[in-house]
């Protein structure tokens, strides 16, 4: 029975081979795997998928996985332990075989391979891994990304990690809630549907292969929580990521939209806050445009997107008359003034009618005159309070130095200086009577403060002067003393002589 | 007027006593001034205090800020704290150099035991007052100073425990001591400070002036009137020290801190006042270990007793009761004053 089989084998075997070659004339490989050569035969699927292996057009056999020795026909004799079968791996250990070569460069540079290597040792960092101790548990094995037998170079469309398949690759998981309830219940699972309404969504579905995807932000192996400051999402870390696409002139080309972004952003408020800083409440990329969801913000939105964190600044704007102008204007709200990536600290410059101030663009004495007067008022206000209270400063600096008593004054100050912020506030109302209700407090408290402090100062003189006349006094009662004590102890002593008696008993 | 005074106050016999009192005059009379100007610095202590209490508000919460409106807001505020600050610093200084001017000259010696004791008992008083007076600002270097004060009376074995307590009212220095305090300094010292006072005075008047030993019996000896000889040289010297005090008072102000805050971490560089450095220093230096104690403990049984039996000091001196100038006791008393410099200078500097 068993020699019948082998016969059967061999003759099937000797048919299979030139008919093999005339399907897939290309894809044999130039060593004889006869694994391959049988079980393509057997049950097809797996040998059929390896055809197309990225492995198999590398010179890898069945063998190079599975064990064994793809060289002789013979069944038992290759599929024997003593030949190092090891069947289908399983669990950890399938990605452990990947690993042997894929996480070693030199096995990788044996093949003419010159890609990245390291996947494995990425993957046992990220986030598809647990780690309890030192023990490193894998959440999902290489294959499960992909696949086990078909794995094609990911730029082949038909590989389920290119860029047009791998949201769907990561949605499977990441977009079921019963799935990922069993790894991280409080991550979202509507990512591929924010994706979706993105711009790198919409360009991805219409098959632009350049646009970002699950892996151009999160990468590929490595991806890590967006908390941990490694990840390439992290807060201080997705202006470099966005950047490695939005910031290269020869990637962006032929898509009209400009590559300074990141750059201005760098020298933006927001950009000084959070990566010199470290400021972690300061916006990134994401906080405005949004993050699988990233589109630019409308003119229309704008407000809102900056209103998040500048929630009174954007209350007072929505009331204020200059919302409605700026949208019959087809305005962007905060925008207009302060300007988007490049935002600079808002000082009272930004409150200025010189030319090509955000003020003088709408108004001049000539064109809109009253708000050229009140952001005239508004600023001879702001500029009073700050001069005063600039004033008493150094009048306070000064009295300190002089040792004077001075904390209640600097006390007070402290106020003026709240009126002086919350008038960066109260200019987005834009209303000459709610500015004053706001600064004329605070220059009322920093007039105080100046003329405490400059009181202050010449009480010290006052001090001196004080000083010196008292001691003056004291002094010349202390030589008339000592004069008087001379004169009535020589008279003393002439009474003695003239008495005759001793000079002290 | 003067009569009908005279009729009621037998002003006569005071005025009398005044003609005939004398004081002597030799080579050390200078040391006599000095309980003089003590004097004059507790008065302006005690005008000072009644002023400070007009605006002072003790309590945890009052205490700082009572005195920041006083320093800033009332008219001469500033000055009378500074006055007072300074004056109590010079009076310590004064009393000091009074009792060891005392000590040395032998000035203790019969009759004048209780003048002495009297004396010591005031100076203990003056830095009793100076150390719960110095807590009474709620800043945050007396607050901390006042812990670990506080702490070394604690350290006394058997009874340094309740001690601490019952300064501190509580486990931990807050609000209570500072009331503690504040009733220490304005009504306990004051009243005991009074009686011994008088009692130290009374003494003075009815024996007068003690010469040093040797020239009770020289026949050359002079002598000049209290009034008014003695007492314009008194008035020249409190007017001289009052011109010390208001240069002090203007051009070194007494700063007033930050606020104490029990929950904040001690400072670098706490310090007592000056007057306690040499102590402070002594323990600093002390080995963990003396003998079977602690040191610090070690250094708090040794200055108690040093302390003790300095005020009885009189009743072992049997030398100068026969009216012998011992050298044992010259040694001991320079050794004492060589002691205090060099610790409080070494504190100083190691500041």
């Amino acid at each position: 029975m068993r020699y019948f089989q082998q016969r059967l084998l061999r003759i099937l075997l000797a048919l299979s081979i030139p008919m093999a070659a005339l399907v897939v004339p290309t894809m044999l490989p130039a060593q004889q795997d006869e694994c391959f050569t049988c079980h393509q035969m057997m049950d097809g699927d797996a040998a059929t998928a390896f055809v197309s292996d990225v492995h198999r057009s590398a010179g890898l056999t069945c063998a190079s996985c599975h064990g064994g020795d793809a060289t002789t026909d013979d069944m038992e004799e290759g599929m024997s332990k003593a030949r190092g079968f090891i069947g289908v791996p399983t669990g950890e250990s399938i990605s452990a075989l990947c690993g042997k070569c894929h996480d070693d460069a030199e096995t990788m540079e044996r093949y003419g391979y010159e890609g990245p290597t390291g996947q494995l040792t990425s993957l046992r960092g990220s986030a598809h891994s647990q780690q309890a101790g030192t023990t490193v548990t894998l959440l999902l094995q290489c294959t499960d990304c992909h696949g086990a037998h078909g794995i094609r170079h990911p730029e082949d469309a038909a590989s389920p990690v290119s860029a047009l398949r791998v949201t769907s690759l990561c949605a499977s998981c990441h977009a079921d809630p019963s799935y990922m309830r069993r790894y991280n219940p409080s991550l979202p699972t509507d990512q591929l549907a924010k994706y979706r309404t993105s711009v790198h969504g919409e360009q991805n579905l219409q098959g632009n292969t350049r646009t970002a995807t699950c892996n151009d932000c999160h990468s590929a192996h490595d991806i890590r929580p967006a908390e941990e400051s490694t990840s390439s999402t992290n807060a201080l870390n997705l202006p470099q990521t966005c950047g490695r696409c939005h910031a290269s002139a020869e990637y962006m080309r032929g898509t009209g939209l400009p590559t300074t972004q990141v750059a201005e952003f760098r020298s933006s408020v927001h950009g000084k806050a959070l990566l010199e800083k470290r400021d972690m409440s300061a916006p990134s990329c994401n906080d405005c445009h949004g993050n699988h969801g990233a589109a630019p913000p409308s003119v229309q939105s704008i407000s809102n997107v900056c209103g998040t964190c500048h929630a009174m600044n954007a209350e007072l704007f929505r009331e204020s008359r200059h919302n409605t102008e700026f949208a019959r204007l087809d305005k962007p709200e905060c925008e207009t003034c302060h300007g988007n990536h490049a935002v600079q600290p808002a000082t009272e410059k930004l409150l200025a009618l010189d030319a090509g101030s955000p003020c003088a663009s709408c108004h001049g004495k000539d064109r809109a005159p009253e708000g050229y007067r009140a952001a005239k008022r508004m600023r001879l206000l702001l500029d009073s309070l700050m001069l005063t209270m600039h004033e008493a400063e150094v009048q306070l600096d000064a009295a300190e130095q002089k040792g004077m008593e001075i904390d209640d004054i600097r006390f007070a100050l402290r106020d003026a200086r709240q009126a002086r912020l919350q008038s960066r506030t109260a200019i987005h109302a834009f209303s000459l009577p709610k500015f004053e209700e706001v600064v004329d407090p605070g220059l009322r408290i920093a007039r105080q403060a100046l003329k405490d402090a400059s009181a202050a100062n010449e009480d010290y003189y006052y001090r001196r002067y004080g000083l010196a006349v008292v001691t003056l006094i004291i002094t010349l009662t202390i030589i008339f003393l000592a004069l008087y004590i001379r004169r009535i102890e020589q008279r003393q002593k002439a009474e003695h002589h003239a008495s005759g008696e001793p000079t002290s008993t | 007027m003067r009569q009908w005074l005279n009729d009621r106050m037998d002003l006569d016999a005071v005025v009398s006593f005044a003609k005939k009192k004398t004081v002597p005059a030799h080579r050390h009379s200078v040391w006599y001034y000095f309980g003089g100007v003590t004097l004059f610095l507790f008065i302006i202590q005690v005008v000072s205090g009644i002023l400070l209490l007009f605006y002072y508000r003790p309590g945890e919460d009052t205490a700082f800020e009572s005195i920041r409106f006083l320093m800033s807001k009332v008219h001469f505020g500033w000055l009378i704290r500074s006055v007072h600050s300074w004056s109590a610093n010079l009076m310590v200084l004064a009393a000091a150099v009074h009792m060891f001017s005392v000590y040395l000259t032998r000035a203790y010696r019969r009759p004048r035991e209780i003048t002495w004791v009297t004396g010591v008992l005031l100076f203990y008083l003056s830095l009793a007052f100076g150390f719960s007076g110095y807590l009474l600002p709620w800043n945050e270097l007396a607050y901390f100073a006042t812990k670990v004060g506080t702490d070394i009376a604690g350290s006394v074995p058997f009874v340094g425990g309740p001690i601490m307590e019952l300064l501190r009212g509580g486990e931990q220095v807050s609000g209570a001591t500072l009331s503690r305090f504040f009733g220490f300094h304005v009504a306990l010292f004051p009243a005991i400070f009074t009686v011994l006072l008088a009692i130290h005075l009374l003494m003075v008047q009815r024996q007068g002036m003690s010469s040093p030993i040797g020239e009770e019996k020289n026949p050359k000896a002079r002598s000049i009137p209290f009034f008014p000889n003695f007492f314009l040289r008194d008035v020249l010297l409190w007017l001289i020290v009052l011109n010390i005090l208001a240069i002090l008072a203007v051009f070194f102000p007494w700063e007033l801190g930050v606020k104490a805050d029990p929950f904040a971490a001690a400072p670098a560089g706490i310090v007592p006042e000056w007057y306690f450095l040499f102590m402070f220093q002594v323990l600093k230096l002390l080995p963990a270990h003396v003998l079977f104690l602690e040191g610090e403990v070690f250094g708090v049984l040794l200055f108690g007793t040093a302390m003790t039996l300095w005020i009885f000091i009189p009743f072992f001196d049997r030398q100068s009761q026969k009216g012998q100038r011992g050298r044992l006791f010259t040694i001991i008393g320079l050794a004492v004053i060589i002691f205090i410099l060099f610790f409080t200078i070494l504190g100083w500097v190691m500041l």
